[in-house]
């Protein structure tokens, strides 16, 4: 069954006062995936 | 004393050239070429292409930057590599034409100690028949130019919605069988869209995605298995999700091949050439290489050594069917291995090969997605290149330090789905790594679900705002530039 975005679900995600700290945490995750290293996949390092 | 020359002002060439002149003393002279008069935000294009934006927001001239940081600019075009000097002169160059100013139309050969190729792709709009941004009623987003006349075909189409008694057609997506970067027209759909709500037209107007995509949500990349919220989800779960809310329709697997008119062509994965018409498109070009020849020392032409189309690096390139390749083909120091003093970051590279699953249709015509490098991995892979080459001149070595393959880095897409303060909403997509390892992350499709999620909000739209103010803060190389991440 396709999914769909509930009403709720679209309060939540334009609720400034959630989002604002959803834009902190999002900020934090982001930070972790694309600033904490990269490396080669032949050796290990 | 080293010459490092710097082919190209983008992401990619325009990061390589700061990092060089922050930690290499005033004795080594940093060289950037590029035909482009300003820097351009490219990921910012989206909203200039929706009229959101003006071009002044998203450029800055590159001139006076590099003047007061002692970079020398050439605003020209390289033509000819002569990566073993020539018979009069041994050191390596590279000829280049100056493309304004007094002196253009002028020939130079520049001689380089490292030359970083930075010069990104040709926007190969010749490759599909018809396709030229701003004419045919079909337009571009890829510069701040061609976003401006698609914000002026948006207005008009708009305008005319008002009193219109048929509705109007849109179509977005990719305008070539092997198009990459659906991510820029993913951002474009939803942000037309949400225009076309916000001033109350949606019942006006049909908009369609149309892409050589197999499912929704590959994106180049093979599709991905997110974290969103408490559950997991494919990539193309999520996107379906979003199209159905906003009431926008789907054509997958199409390689567009012919437009015209109001008109676009296409061939789709069963062998049928099928027709759909439209008021408005934007329709992504094929990437190609530049062109560019190369020539041996006695003058023999040696264009194989350094081009497959793009760039050759440290990838394996063996030709090797779906199921035998592997995350260790990619490249990871971006280097030529003919030329040790050669490096090419960004998208100037020669991918090993795809990372979607090739298709073909009954007709041999291939349509997928050809494999997407663009922003972030630019950044970081013109970082790595300008590391190692400090290394090298620092310590007068050949070995090279730094290594990032996009089989071991993360990215984050964060695809504006609209406008505005309040109102505003993106989709906030992560990836680890963007080149898809099936053999560490066998469970997962080949990411580390952990560091692969989506989100969706207000709060994405607030990210990308800010990042739109910090990357250009970086790349104008204010106070601290260097602390943000590529």
């Amino acid at each position: 069954m396709k999914k769909k975005i509930t009403a709720s679900q679209k309060r939540i995600m334009m609720n400034p006062f959630i989002q604002f700290f959803r834009f902190l945490a999002l900020n934090i995750k982001i930070l972790m995936v694309v600033a904490l290293g990269h490396g080669s996949t032949r050796t290990k390092n | 004393m080293s010459k490092i020359v710097v082919l190209g002002a983008g992401i990619a060439g325009h990061t390589a050239a700061t990092h060089l002149r922050r930690k290499l003393s005033k004795e080594h002279e940093i060289i950037v070429v590029s035909p482009n008069r300003n820097y351009q935000w490219v990921p910012s294009n989206i909203w200039v292409g929706i009229g959101r934006m003006n071009p002044k927001d998203v450029i800055f001239p590159l001139e006076p930057l590099y003047k007061k940081s002692r970079i020398e600019y050439k605003q020209a075009k390289v033509s000819i590599f002569w990566p073993e000097g020539d018979l009069k002169s041994r050191k390596p160059f590279v000829e280049i034409e100056y493309v304004f100013g007094e002196k253009k139309g002028t020939k130079e050969k520049v001689e380089y100690d490292f030359l970083i190729n930075a010069t990104g792709p040709k926007l190969a709009f010749d490759q599909t028949e018809g396709l030229n941004p701003g004419t045919n009623k079909a337009y571009s987003v890829c510069t701040y130019d061609h976003a401006i006349h698609a914000a002026e075909g948006l207005k008009k189409v708009m305008k005319q919605a008002k009193t219109a008694t048929e509705k109007i057609n849109i179509l977005i997506g990719t305008g070539h069988p092997k198009a990459t970067c659906q991510g820029a027209a993913f951002e474009y759909i939803l942000n037309v869209e949400n225009e076309i709500r916000k001033a109350g037209l949606r019942d006006k107007f049909n908009i369609t995605w149309i892409s050589n995509e197999y499912e929704l949500g590959d994106f180049g990349m093979d599709g991905m298995l997110l974290s969103y919220g408490n559950e997991q989800l494919s990539s193309k779960e999520l996107i379906e999700m979003v199209f159905e809310d906003r009431g926008i329709d789907w054509i997958l697997g199409a390689g567009v091949t012919k437009i015209d008119e109001g008109l676009c062509t296409y061939e789709n994965l069963e062998g049928e050439t099928k027709t759909i018409s439209f008021d408005f498109a934007m329709l992504i070009p094929a990437f190609s290489g530049h062109g560019f020849k190369a020539f041996s020392q006695n003058g023999n032409d040696i264009t194989e050594k350094l081009f497959k189309g793009f760039m050759i690096v440290d990838a394996d390139y063996t030709p090797k069917p779906y199921e035998e390749w592997r995350v260790q083909d990619w490249p990871e120091t971006y280097q030529n291995p003919s030329y040790k003093n050669i490096f090419a970051p960004g998208i100037a590279f020669a991918p090993p090969h795809a990372i979607s699953k090739p298709r073909k249709s009954p007709n041999g015509r291939d349509i997928f997605p050809s494999p997407p490098r663009t922003g972030m991995p630019s950044g970081i892979t013109a970082k790595l290149v300008a590391d190692n080459i400090i290394h090298m001149i620092k310590n007068n070595t050949d070995e090279i330090h730094h290594r990032g393959s996009l089989g071991n880095m993360g990215a984050a897409c964060v695809a504006s789905a609209g406008f505005g303060f309040t109102k505003g909403s993106a989709i906030a997509i992560t990836t680890f790594p963007i080149v898809p390892d099936y053999q560490k992350y066998p469970e997962t499709h080949g990411r580390d679900i952990k560091k692969t999620f989506g989100e969706m909000g207000l709060a994405g739209h607030w990210v990308k705002h800010s990042l739109h103010h910090a990357f250009l803060w970086k790349a104008k190389m204010k106070p601290f530039w260097y602390l943000i991440p590529e």
